[in-house]
């Protein structure tokens, strides 16, 4: 286990060197800079900017900026923002927040939502319902999301005004109440795609469990319906699923970036598309890094409670 | 000596005198009452982009600069009539006053002697040299030195007089300051790194509000400065609140969430809309922003005037207007907002004349090939167009140029990039064939454009200004050097008359119009006064209240 | 066993096959998916000749112009171009870059899994770190940072979209391939001395077949999906050209007054994922009955 342990972690370090190198390369090869949102701002020029791409150190061959940003990584500094010019992890923690926030509310719809369809639909397989649920979940994962998002703004705050076009709160306001009432369509639209999956999901291992000896032998002895489906269906149908809401932590990094674009929610993915497109580097670095990191920890995770529940897998 | 005027003082009378005509519906509710005798209520401005950036002496965008006018003060601002009002100097330096000496080379500032920074410390003429030093030190990532780098002999005359001397006489430099906030040396002078300074995220100043808290992504929130020099301010606090899309900010502001829509404001597909709303004024406001398309002269397709001549014939200026910008922007000939006072109001006015285009075309030699584009000695009449992708006004008027051009034998494909690409090396170092793109020319009020038209000012060619164009023309670099130099008026109107008569003549761009924004602000908010020299309309934040 | 040229025969021919074409027959939404996208098909690449319409014809003054009113039968668009023609040529660039962008995908994770599974060792760890390192990014990086590195258009947007898709194929038959050599049909074939290529081409990816036509399918529904999300960030298929996506975007602001703008495109978009998604739901079910959903 040990030595298991020890290598898996070796090849996690490779790999986020190797994502590092990767994604460095990429983002500084593409063309334009953080100082192209200067080219028109009247009163700089260009010997304006071409002072502070030296003073920033742009000019400078990549291998040298490369060995720079990783050698101060390795020391624990990330840098700071180009935009706002705090720290980094102070930037990324600013807006976890929000989004935090907006994944916790809709993975709760997800789970309480998609668990009753998919459970529902494995007990009554190829009833009505199950058959619904089923051309429902595939059209919920083949909508585009922005475009489900304009159409219920477009319905609900446009036309109807039940519900506030995007933010997270309104200033001044800012009570529970008004928190809740700002999540409740963004939480909706990103719970769309997560329903949809999390039933198809459910209703696989449900299942898969149904068939299964204990399930039997419990009926056979004649204990309740409702007894057998809580007590050893759906609990042991839940076990993957920890699993797999495990591996969707790292998401919570790239953020809903969609859906924090058409409610401008001032999360992670708002912040990943505005640090791309001012290119603030560091900042994307430092995002960039910091998902790969919960990718590796959540793989390592999800193996090891493979391990942990299926002594058939053995992990040398 | 006179009494220094107070910047909204002076605003106020010049309201009186030419309000109405140059400041559109902001100014409807003027007069209808008076501010509140203490700091009262607040007002929500939404924008587009995020302001980021509170250090006002690094690079910055437009929504920065916004904040910077409530946080910090300039030594004397610009007006929406272009003139400049004394803030943190007693008054504005002139030839008149001996201010500036009679070569321009040596000018001497007086100061205000009542002024505090927020944390109290007095603001004196050490404030001021240290702000120039700062701007001139060589570590410091200033986002402009232009003008400042000709500041030699700066000199602390007394603790609120200061005076230096001008490498060469710059008539441009006033405007330039009147864009320069100053810092407090007590505290960015005591850090060992001005560019990381915690300054940065806590700027002290001597604006009307003094900085509160932000919320990165979502929000910043200034309060009213009790200790402010000038009159006002009159909210309690000033809130900037960052919505990324048009359309949800235009429903918020719909909605009652935010007061005031900055920036991009409203997009014209909302104007006829929100004109109806109930208790909101919406103000069209000229920019000094001219829409253009501006040609890579070196590209032998349009390096030809007669091509560049007959695209111009071509272009349905008037269905691009009225169709996609509902007719709220003014056609122009000029590179100078109509309202600058150096703007040439007798340059020939473009005509759609497709049969005199194709006239032209065919007399410069330009046949027409089997599939009905034009060539000219192994040269296509045929390249490609690009702008911000994302832009869906420029995008529709693009294609509307696809069909104009097509008419006499052009072949135009657009190329969009993302902003960060596209106004990178592709746009500064000219390697575009055409691009469609809004500049504000001048600095501030002064009308100089020697950035943007001199032949040294080529970054493809090793020049250190923006003309990515590559226009170069003998005479408009002659009289762009006598027009810096140029202090008197009168003289200078008659230079930048010939500039843009020149620039007309040779179409370095083909001027298309001088951009409207549609603003628009809660009924009842008084004081609002768009500032078309000011970069952003909050430049004046302090002297706003809410009618009671 | 006889020689390697004969040993093809015998392992292909999985009995499966008419049952496998059977249990598809039976699977209704399947077949309703396949339905829809041959109509789709034939209705863009056909379509536009039919009609009296430009795409790309301006006519700004029969703008906004709403459906089932005029000759327009779908109405026109922002700048008066008729929005039928517009979104049968739209399906023609969608589709193309959905199919496209599934077969570059699909070429480029196979090759990788297959090598990946058959070398094993230090080749196959090498593929397969790389492989997790490009899942390791967030896919709106690379969309992002690679539609910045090239000039977008159908072709490299395309590149994109097949760029950050290969890697579930490639794990997929990295996974098969691993499985399927240890086999006694692909040990005999080594034994007999066939070629690496001999073996991984006409041994083993056969057996993996089915597996990669369910991949491929649902890739074809994610790029589409993709290509939307793309338009939708600024980095898409450029105008006057239409795609699903970009018209979707471009009608954004129109919501309120000229809704058909986004709607039709909307639902062009989504009837065409849920179809190649009901499709491959179909196909797994027929040709592999131990894999479930999703």
């Amino acid at each position: 286990m040990a030595r298991y342990l020890i290598r898996r972690l070796g090849q996690s370090l490779l790999l986020l060197w190797l994502v590092s190198m990767i994604g460095f390369a990429i983002l500084y090869l593409a063309p334009g800079g953080p100082l192209s949102q200067f080219a028109l701002t009247p009163g700089m020029s260009e010997a304006d900017l071409q002072r502070l791409a030296h003073q920033m150190g742009l000019d400078r061959p990549l291998p040298v900026q490369y060995a720079e940003w990783a050698w101060r990584l390795i020391t624990g500094n990330w840098g700071r923002s180009y935009r706002d010019n705090q720290p980094v992890l102070w930037v990324i923690a600013s807006h976890l927040g929000a989004t935090f926030e907006l994944m916790a509310s809709s993975t709760l719809i997800a789970v309480l939502f998609g668990s009753w369809v998919g459970i529902l639909g494995a007990l009554r397989r190829h009833s009505l319902f199950d058959a619904l649920s089923t051309v429902g979940a595939m059209v919920a994962l083949s909508i585009p999301t922005f475009w489900f998002g304009l159409v219920m703004i477009y319905i609900f705050s446009v036309e109807l005004g039940w519900l506030p076009a995007g933010s997270r709160f309104t200033l001044g306001d800012g009570s529970l109440l008004d928190y809740l009432h700002h999540l409740i369509a963004p939480s909706l639209v990103l719970a769309l795609v997560t329903i949809a999956i999390w039933s198809r999901y459910m209703r696989a291992a449900m299942l898969e469990v149904i068939n299964q000896d204990f399930v039997r032998t419990a009926r056979a002895k004649g204990l309740p319906e409702r007894v057998i489906l809580i007590r050893h269906t759906v609990r042991n149908a839940l076990l993957p699923m920890i699993t797999i809401a495990g591996l969707q932590l790292p998401t919570l990094l790239s953020g809903a970036l969609v859906t924090e674009t058409v409610f401008t929610w001032p999360g992670m993915g708002r912040l990943f598309l505005d640090s791309i497109s001012y290119r603030d580097y560091p900042t994307v670095m430092g995002i960039l890094m910091c998902s790969a990191l919960l990718v590796l920890i959540g793989n390592l995770l999800a193996d090891l409670c493979y391990a942990v529940a299926d002594p058939r897998i053995r992990l040398d | 000596m006179a009494l220094p005027v107070l910047p909204s003082l002076d605003r106020r009378t010049l309201l009186g005198v030419t309000g109405a005509a140059l400041l559109g519906t902001g100014v409807r509710a003027q007069g209808a009452s008076k501010p509140p005798a203490a700091p009262k209520g607040q007002v929500i401005v939404g924008l587009s982009q995020e302001p980021t950036r509170f250090n006002p002496l690094m690079p910055a965008i437009e929504v920065d600069q916004g904040v910077w006018w409530n946080l910090f003060s300039p030594l004397w601002g610009v007006l929406p009539d272009g003139s400049f009002n004394p803030m943190l100097a007693k008054e504005v330096p002139s030839l008149e006053n001996g201010g500036i000496s009679a070569d321009g080379l040596t000018w001497r500032v007086k100061l205000r002697d009542d002024v505090k920074w927020h944390d109290g410390t007095p603001f004196t003429a050490e404030d001021v040299k240290f702000t120039i030093d700062l701007i001139n030190n060589p570590k410091f990532r200033a986002g402009s030195r232009a003008g400042h780098d000709q500041v030699r002999d700066l000199t602390v005359v007394g603790p609120h007089e200061i005076t230096w001397k001008m490498a060469e006489a710059n008539a441009v430099y006033i405007s330039r300051l009147a864009w320069t906030f100053l810092v407090p040396r007590h505290i960015l002078g005591a850090v060992a790194d001005p560019n990381d300074a915690p300054f940065n995220n806590a700027p002290v100043g001597t604006g009307p509000f003094v900085w509160g808290e932000r919320v990165a992504g979502d929000h910043l929130l200034l309060r009213a400065n009790p200790h402010y020099f000038g009159s006002g301010p009159y909210l309690e606090r000033l809130v900037f609140k960052y919505i990324p899309d048009m359309t949800v900010m235009y429903t918020q502001f719909r909605t009652g969430e935010i007061d005031y829509t900055s920036i991009q404001g409203i997009s014209p597909d909302h104007y006829a809309e929100a004109k109806k709303l109930a208790n909101r004024v919406i103000s069209v406001n000229p920019s000094a922003s001219i829409e253009s398309i501006t040609p890579n002269l070196e590209k032998p397709q349009l390096a030809d005037r007669a091509v560049r001549e007959a695209l111009y014939y071509g272009m349905n200026k008037k269905a691009i207007i009225d169709a996609i910008y509902y007719g709220l922007p003014t056609p122009t000939e000029s590179f100078l907002p109509a309202q600058s006072w150096a703007y040439d109001s007798t340059l020939p006015k473009q005509q759609h004349d497709p049969a005199r285009a194709n006239k032209i075309l065919d007399a410069a030699g330009w046949a027409r090939g089997s599939d009905g584009i034009r060539a000219k000695g192994g040269v296509r009449l045929a390249f490609s167009d690009s702008t911000t992708a994302g832009n869906y006004a420029r995008e529709q008027a693009q294609q509307l140029l696809i069909q104009d051009w097509k008419a006499i034998g052009a072949a135009l494909t657009i190329r969009n990039m993302p902003a960060a690409v596209i106004w990178g090396d592709y746009y500064r170092l000219s390697q575009f064939d055409s691009v469609m793109i809004g500049v504000t020319f001048g600095i501030g009020s002064d009308p100089d454009v020697t950035d943007r038209f001199a032949s040294w000012a080529i970054p493809a060619k090793g020049g250190s200004g923006r003309n990515p164009s590559q226009y170069a023309n003998a005479k408009v670099d002659k009289l762009l050097r006598q027009g810096v130099a140029e202090f008197d008026p009168t003289r200078r109107k008659a230079i930048y008359a010939g500039i843009q008569q020149q620039v007309r003549e040779d179409l370095a761009i083909l001027p298309m119009f001088q951009y409207a924004t549609i603003e628009g602000t809660k009924k009842g908010l008084v004081g609002y006064t768009p500032n078309i020299n000011a970069l952003s309309n909050c430049w004046n934040c302090g002297s706003w209240y809410w009618a009671s | 066993m006889g020689t390697a040229a004969t040993l093809p025969a015998e392992i292909e021919a999985p009995p499966a096959g008419s049952r496998a074409l059977r249990r598809f027959m039976h699977h209704r939404l399947a077949l309703g998916g396949l339905a829809m996208l041959v109509l789709l098909t034939l209705n863009s690449a056909l379509g536009p000749w039919l009609l009296p319409f430009d795409d790309l014809y301006i006519d700004i003054v029969h703008r906004f112009a709403p459906p089932f009113e005029s000759v327009h039968l779908l109405g026109t668009d922002q700048l008066g171009r008729d929005m039928l023609a517009r979104l049968m040529m739209a399906g023609r660039v969608s589709l193309t870059v959905g199919f496209a962008a599934m077969l570059l995908s699909t070429a480029l994770g196979t090759v990788v899994g297959a090598v990946a599974g058959y070398y094993g060792r230090l080749t196959g760890t090498v593929l397969m770190r790389v492989v997790d390192a490009m899942l390791c990014f967030p896919a709106i990086f690379l969309l992002l940072t690679l539609a910045a590195l090239v000039e977008p258009g159908l072709w490299t947007i395309t590149l994109i979209i097949a760029l950050t898709s290969w890697m579930e194929v490639a794990r997929i038959v990295e996974g098969q391939i691993r499985a399927l050599r240890e086999r006694d049909f692909a040990v005999s074939a080594e034994v007999m001395g066939a070629s690496d290529r001999w073996i991984i081409f006409r041994e083993l990816l056969p057996n993996a077949v089915a597996a990669i036509v369910v991949a491929a399918t649902l890739i074809v529904a994610r790029a589409i999906l993709l290509e939307s999300y793309i338009s939708f960030l600024g980095y898409g298929i450029q105008p006057p050209t239409p795609s699903w996506g970009n018209m979707l975007t471009n009608a954004q602001q129109y919501f309120d007054t000229a809704p058909w703008l986004a709607i039709f495109p909307g639902v062009m978009i989504t009837l065409a994922v849920t179809s190649f998604n009901f499709l491959g739901d179909g196909l797994r079910d027929a040709l592999d009955p131990r894999m479930e959903l999703p």
